[in-house]
């Protein structure tokens, strides 16, 4: 293997997206070339682990170098892509069957896919940004083909998104200006007052792109629209990767956060922020896709907070969790996905009672809801617990935010679990059937890997995680997790469960299991209001924006109306006034003459 | 050599009608033909210009009235962008003009402005830029009035007189130049202001006259008003060439020839920030189609402004790469919008939607134009607007590029906008036809170079590289 393999990842994706489009009329064929491509890359992806590679071509100049770099964290990243890239392509070959636009799914899928192989490899900024703002593209395309209402959420989340990629490219600019280089591997510099500037806007850049709030509210809306594979895809697993590993990439190795830093505190605001406030949305939801889609913005901040206590405990645990939120979300909207396809419906109130009719289907559910609830043996609940870690030793506030999401996370999967998998059948389920083995295959998978990466936590975190932040970091630091934290997780979640229980016997309803909190007294008001959409950052934005906007449109005709009205008007002052003086009046004309006599004599009298 | 590039179009445009009496197809052709044989020249004289060498072609006068044309890489690269958006932009009009009276005219007046066009970009004395200023402004005088109505008349009445306000104030600066260092030539100009600045009042005469020519803040109203030309007129004049000749006359004269007082390093990019976010904001609220594409040039004007005054490397090389790129994709937007205009007979966008299922090819190629011009990777106008920004940071204008941030926020937003509204959305109208195919293939060519632009960088960057090279006056 030379250099050059390390262009593979990008150039595969990308020579499949081709060809899909070529063989598109022919029957089968365009899943065959999806499923070849992302296969290939599996592979490639799989020999390249372990390497490390430079390479570079001539590019653009001025700082902007195609420089691509692979090393043990682009690697790790890389792989788990391809990992979900080939389970989701296999997944659609059976769900996007009869759907008129899967061939622009495919097409988008592997574009993307190429997209974040080239931004987690590039080494330089430009080249980054470059394929990291791409990803807008195939974003837009891939929720707008939903369906009719589907360009809104599109247009959204493109806003959304566009704006905090181009915050990102003013923070690069600024970096680079500051560092004096464009190429990642070289800056490491301490955030002082301006590089703190080029910080945030650059981490604006990564949590957006990682769903955190408050650039949040597209998923929701996505999750409605867009074709539901797009779910596991982007928002829960590629674009969490892909930000989170740039946010570590900022904080451990560009700028050199430590815990007294006012930046390390304002990742764990926004961190606990995003856990409470996202699940709080997430417990009242009724939809099965929309219920996922608010925990796949909560779960962000597990990993925000993580990185963001800059410890290395938090570090690890947030990174641990990046890659097991990414596989049991994507399971979980997998599953989600076979429900839509086999009963028809996601709305909570409608379905009920399919754990015997989709077994294989609710065994993965259950996997995956336990691993995101964080119980002990999954994966999600070791992670967490090193977040819980570190959060504690930064404060116990942070603790008890985590705890807390914890709590809501477990009862909101209790309460989703309850509503579609069990309880009475009705009606229009009655003839519902198991998914398709190529549907059921992804699930399988993922929820193994939860399994594995829980029982057997030591081989992810060793291999994968801990060589991220390399033996100087850790050095000193034991990840023995502590009891006393994992008793009180235990009484957290038994907790959680004897909630939904005592809810479920006064309500009669394991959809309304929450309820009681969405109609509490002052919950209320918070919810209608969030409801209504009083919250939206996105709304708020674009009302500020109306009024930018308004004013300048006002200025823009103020400025008009000098042409139009000013100018015409003095005009005709001015030649009203000479014409008064032009009557045809003989004496008055023979006064201006003398005037004028007058006038050149002084002139000529003066100059003498 | 550089006198056929000009002379050719410039009197070339004159046997049109003559050609027109014999057929139409013959006309249609030489106009092609004349922009393409200053395209193939252009080309020509690149490869010994971007070895070093500059080309002169002079007349003598008297000295003072010297007919100097000189080509260097900055001549070279703007006659070259020129050509090759103006040849489309003609190749696109066989289709759009052919439904409406006095072609004869029409081409004799856009290949006559081409022509006016490139001889001001190879002017070399400062009174005969003035003459090929003023060619412009009469054919684009009479190019937007083309449709004769009362109403278009009086716009087209109003972009002139703005623009001649202008460059009646920058004649006077000119003459002032003549009084400061007793030439109207620009090499002999050069050396004789040696190290020392420009006058501050000529500069700001100049200056006016570039404003409004390249309609910036408060200069620019005309522009959006112009919008009722018809839409090739439209992409010519706001897209490619005419607000890009005072673009060009500011890196010719204060990047390339002069060095000005440390103050316009500060107040230009001041104007252009305020200029950007208003037009962006008029952008947001206007409803006619092509008077918020028109805005939204006036808005992108300001980058370009902003990379050309703070004069750092990296600063002009992007406004350069900012000229070609918007020129494509922009140009395409205008032409998309002629398409839509001419099929449906409506331009208020709350009355349009749907398109994209009637006229799919138009609706692609407006929004992939629509992303360069937002500065999307991969395409082209993502570079250009990085660059732009980037030398507004390096230069210390933190305040300023932020402010362009915005500006470019607003960009995507209304941008989205508009292809929401007229594109998506419920179909509002039966037995709406594509455009004809050789206007199809026209907006789906720009598109394509747009993206072509951004993916294949190397090129448009070398080029630029090979021009900025040949600039003093810049910042290392």
């Amino acid at each position: 293997m030379n250099e050059f393999s390390i262009l593979l990842p990008i150039i595969i994706p990308l020579v499949g997206a081709m060809l899909v489009i070529i063989v598109r009329r022919l029957g089968g064929m365009k899943e065959g070339a999806a499923l070849l491509a992302t296969i290939f890359s599996l592979v490639t992806a799989i020999m390249l682990y372990g390497r490390e590679l430079n390479y570079s071509l001539p590019w653009a100049g001025f700082g902007m170098e195609f420089t691509l770099r692979l090393y043990h964290f682009s690697a790790f990243i890389l792989l788990a892509v391809s990992v979900f890239a080939f389970l989701i392509t296999l997944y659609c070959c059976s769900f996007m069957r009869g759907k008129s636009y899967g061939v622009w799914f495919y097409f988008y899928l592997l574009i993307s896919a190429a997209m974040v192989n080239g931004a987690v490899l590039a080494d330089n900024l430009i080249l980054m940004l470059f394929f990291w703002e791409g990803l807008l593209v195939t974003l837009f395309g891939m929720i707008a083909i939903g369906g009719k209402e589907a360009f809104k959420a599109a247009t959204k989340a493109f806003i959304i998104i566009g704006i905090c990629d181009l915050c990102m490219m003013f923070g690069i600019a600024l970096t680079g200006y500051l560092a004096g280089t464009m190429t990642i591997s070289k800056i490491s510099m301490s955030p002082g007052s301006l590089g703190s500037v080029a910080f945030i806007f650059l981490m604006i850049g990564a949590i957006s792109k990682a769903g955190s709030m408050p650039f949040h509210s597209w998923i929701p809306d996505a999750a409605v629209n867009a074709p539901l594979p797009f779910m596991a895809f982007l928002p829960a697993s590629l674009e969490k990767l892909l930000g989170i590993y740039f946010l570590a990439r900022i904080s451990l190795d560009m700028f050199k956060l430590d815990v007294n830093s006012w930046l390390s505190i304002l990742l764990m605001v926004i961190g606990s922020i995003t856990i409470l406030a996202a699940v709080m949305m997430a417990l009242i939801q009724k939809d099965y896709k929309k219920l996922l889609s608010y925990h796949a913005i909560s779960q962000v901040g597990y990993m925000v907070l993580g990185i963001g206590t800059c410890l290395p405990v938090g570090i690890v645990g947030g990174l641990f969790h990046m890659i097991n939120h990414a596989l049991y979300k994507s399971c979980l909207f997998l599953t989600g996905g076979s429900v839509e396809k086999q009963a028809g419906t996601t709305s909570l109130d409608k379905l009920g009672g399919l754990a015997l009719k989709m077994p294989i289907t609710f065994i993965c559910f259950l996997v995956a809801a336990a691993s995101i609830s964080g119980v002990p043996p999954f994966n999600g609940f070791f992670s967490k617990e090193l977040v819980y870690e570190g959060a504690l030793q930064r404060g116990a506030i942070f603790y008890l935010a985590a705890v807390l999401g914890s709590f809501f996370t477990a009862a909101s999967f209790l309460k989703l679990g309850h509503s579609a998998f069990l309880g009475k059948v009705s009606d229009a389920n009655k003839n519902v059937k198991e998914a398709a083995p190529a549907m059921l295959l992804p699930m399988i998978v993922i929820a193994l890997i939860c399994i594995l990466f829980g029982v057997y936590n030591h081989f992810p975190l060793s291999n994968f995680i801990k060589p991220i932040l390399g033996e100087q970091r850790l050095a000193g630091h034991e990840f023995a997790i502590n009891t006393t934290l994992i008793v009180i997780t235990v009484v957290v979640l038994t907790g959680a469960l004897l909630h939904h229980l005592f809810a479920v016997k006064i309500t009669g309803s394991g959809l309304k299991s929450a309820d009681y909190i969405r109609y509490a007294p002052v919950f209320r008001g918070i919810y209608n209001r969030a409801e209504n959409k009083y919250f939206d950052p996105y709304d708020i934005g674009l009302k500020i924006v109306n009024v930018i906007t308004k004013t300048a449109w006002r200025i823009d005709r103020a400025v008009d109306w000098i042409y139009e009205g000013l100018t015409v008007r003095a005009v005709y002052l001015f030649s009203n006034g000479i014409r008064s003086a032009h009557t045809g009046n003989y004496s008055l004309y023979i006064v201006w003459s003398l005037l004028g006599a007058v006038l050149v004599l002084i002139v000529i009298m003066k100059s003498v | 050599m550089l006198l056929l590039i000009v002379f050719v179009p410039l009197t070339g445009a004159f046997t049109l009608p003559i050609a027109g009496r014999v057929s139409d197809r013959l006309r249609n052709l030489l106009a092609l033909g004349f922009v393409l044989i200053s395209l193939v020249l252009t080309a020509a004289i690149s490869m010994p210009v971007f070895s070093g060498e500059t080309v002169t072609s002079a007349a003598i006068f008297n000295n003072v009235y010297n007919f100097v044309l000189y080509a260097d890489g900055l001549a070279v690269f703007m006659a070259f962008v020129s050509a090759l958006i103006s040849a489309i932009i003609i190749f696109y009009s066989f289709g759009y003009i052919s439904h409406y009276e006095n072609q004869n005219e029409y081409y004799l007046m856009v290949v006559l402005f081409f022509g006016g066009m490139m001889g001001l970009v190879f002017s070399g004395n400062l009174i005969f830029l003035y003459l090929f200023w003023e060619i412009t402004a009469i054919t684009s005088w009479r190019l937007i009035g083309f449709f004769r109505e009362k109403q278009h008349v009086l716009r087209a009445d109003k972009a002139f007189m703005v623009t001649m306000f202008g460059s009646v104030l920058m004649l006077v600066g000119f003459i002032s130049i003549y009084q400061q260092t007793g030439s109207f030539e620009l090499a002999a100009i050069k050396s004789a202001l040696g190290t020392g600045h420009l006058s501050n009042l000529a500069a700001a005469l100049i200056l006016a006259g570039i404003l409004s020519k390249s309609a910036t803040l408060p200069l620019h109203t005309w522009l959006p008003d112009a919008g009722v030309a018809p839409s090739p007129v439209t992409a010519l004049l706001h897209a490619a060439l005419l607000v890009k000749i005072g673009v060009y006359v500011f890196a010719r004269l204060f990047v390339a020839t002069f060095t000005v007082d440390e103050f316009w390093h500060t107040a230009v990019p001041v104007i252009a920030a305020v200029s950007a976010l208003v037009s962006a904001g008029a952008a947001m609220v206007d409803t006619d189609l092509k008077r918020i594409i028109a805005y939204s040039t006036v808005s992108q004007i300001g980058f370009i402004f902003l990379g050309l005054s703070i004069g750092n490397e990296i600063g002009v090389a992007g406004a350069l790469l900012y000229i070609m790129m918007h020129g494509l994709a922009k140009g395409g937007l205008f032409l998309c919008a002629g398409i839509v205009e001419q099929n449906t007979k409506i331009k208020d966008i709350t009355k349009l939607g749907g398109l994209i299922k009637t006229m799919p090819i138009t609706a692609v190629s407006f929004l992939l134009c629509a992303f360069s011009v937002m500065g999307i990777p991969p395409f082209g106008g993502f570079f250009s607007k990085y660059m732009v920004i980037a030398g507004a940071v390096q230069s210390g204008h933190l305040w300023i590029s932020l402010t362009f941030l915005v500006g470019a926020f607003l960009t995507i937003i209304y941008l989205l906008r508009v292809f929401n509204m007229v594109f998506l959305g419920e179909v509002r109208f039966a037995g709406v036809k594509e455009g004809s195919a050789v206007m199809v293939i026209s907006v789906a060519v720009l598109a394509v170079l747009s993206l072509a632009g951004g993916i294949l960088i190397y090129w448009p960057c070398q080029f630029v590289l090979s021009t900025i090279q040949q600039l003093p006056g810049i910042v290392k």
